[in-house]
């Protein structure tokens, strides 16, 4: 009996030890509120953000489109293949100029391909909302895409000042997630578009490994809310929410992820 | 009687007071050229109302209209791009009109 117990409380500190490794889909511009219509660099990168650290290979994703007025444009061809530096190593990434059109919310979505992550032995596939608003006509912002994993925002994502609080609720098929886990990064060094590379300057330090990848609950209604203490962009992640849970005969996390932008008040 | 005339003038006030909420909302418009010598105008109020419906006039330099239409189901104007000069003028009412000017207008 006692050495069941011991098995067993093995098990688990094995089991969840691993996945304190966030791995975070970026879909990345740096100005998410913008006047006027106009092109617009977009990187997407499967990286760990708060440390700028290991950067895993991306694979042709299986979708990447944006919504705008309820109309879906699809951006899959225009995805051109980049090699990504973070500060410990370079992996495949990719990356796409889209112009933006009119005014009101450019919902950009991606649903990457699996990734295998050999140290799980798992199957990691988030699916990541970045949301840019033109002449601050909202249109898009709340409305439920209708990806398999998603978080739907209940504050505009690109209109935060510091300070206020982020809310969301996560969904599977549509349907919210009761206390579903959310990790939370905090996108620390600076993305340097034109050297596709992150800064090697991090803008804060975390006094914890804690603080590197907060991890919250969501509500028995699928909702989370979070105070977000600074400027910059923040990435939400509930793992493991989507309906498929295998892929190539191994375990598959469909994760929901979405990044906002926050502003001081200045 | 005089609770009829009340209900009366509480209706004339409601009609008065409703549409103000609307108009009180900052009107806009973005045009862009849309190819093949299209020009398309979006509209909209800041609240994220739609402009379905908003009368939209394309003048020449004298001022005279040379086409004239409503914003469709999505807030949007689509007419072809005018030879010389011209103005879009998006009407949403007395004090809420967006005027754009042709040469604003690019890709």
């Amino acid at each position: 009996m006692k050495k069941a117990v011991l098995g067993l409380t093995a098990f688990i500190l094995v089991a969840t030890a691993a996945p304190a490794m966030a791995h975070f889909q970026m879909v990345y511009t740096p100005e998410s509120a913008l006047e006027k219509a106009g092109p617009i660099d977009l990187k997407l990168v499967f990286t760990h953000p708060f440390e700028a650290g290991h950067t895993m290979k991306m694979e042709k994703p299986e979708r990447f489109f944006v919504v705008r007025k309820g109309r879906k444009k699809d951006l899959l061809d225009t995805l051109k293949p980049i090699q990504w530096t973070s500060l410990t190593n370079s992996a495949a990434a990719y990356e796409a100029e889209y112009r933006l059109r009119g005014m009101g919310d450019n919902v950009f979505c991606l649903v990457p391909s699996p990734y295998y992550e050999a140290q799980e032995d798992i199957y990691i596939q988030q699916m990541t909302k970045m949301v840019v608003n033109t002449a601050g006509f909202p249109t898009d912002w709340d409305a439920e895409v209708g990806l398999p994993a998603e978080i739907v925002p209940l504050d505009k994502p690109y209109a935060l000042w510091t300070g206020n609080v982020f809310r969301g609720v996560v969904k599977s098929n549509g349907k919210p997630v009761p206390n579903a886990e959310i990790e939370v990064e905090y996108m620390n060094h600076r993305p340097l578009m034109a050297h596709n590379a992150f800064a090697q300057q991090a803008a804060v330090e975390a006094p914890q490994d804690a603080f590197v990848t907060m991890t919250i609950r969501a509500d028995a209604d699928g909702k989370f809310v979070f105070g977000i203490p600074r400027a910059g962009w923040w990435g939400f992640c509930a793992l493991g929410v989507g309906p498929a849970d295998e892929y190539k005969e191994k375990e598959l996390s469909q994760d929901a992820v979405i990044w906002v932008q926050a502003r001081d008040m200045k | 009687m005089f609770k009829k005339k009340l209900v009366i003038v509480g209706v004339l006030l409601l009609v008065a007071i409703v549409p103000t909420p609307v108009l009180a909302h900052t009107p806009l418009c973005s045009c862009y050229e849309g190819g093949n010598d299209t020009v398309i105008c979006e509209g909209g109020f800041s609240d994220g109302s739609s402009a379905a419906g908003v009368a939209v006039r394309v003048v020449n330099e004298d001022g005279k209209v040379i086409v004239k239409g409503k914003m469709d189901d999505f807030s949007e104007f689509v007419f072809d791009k005018p030879e010389g000069p011209y103005k879009v003028i998006f009407d949403a009412g007395p004090g809420h009109e967006v005027e754009i000017k042709g040469e604003e207008i690019t890709e």
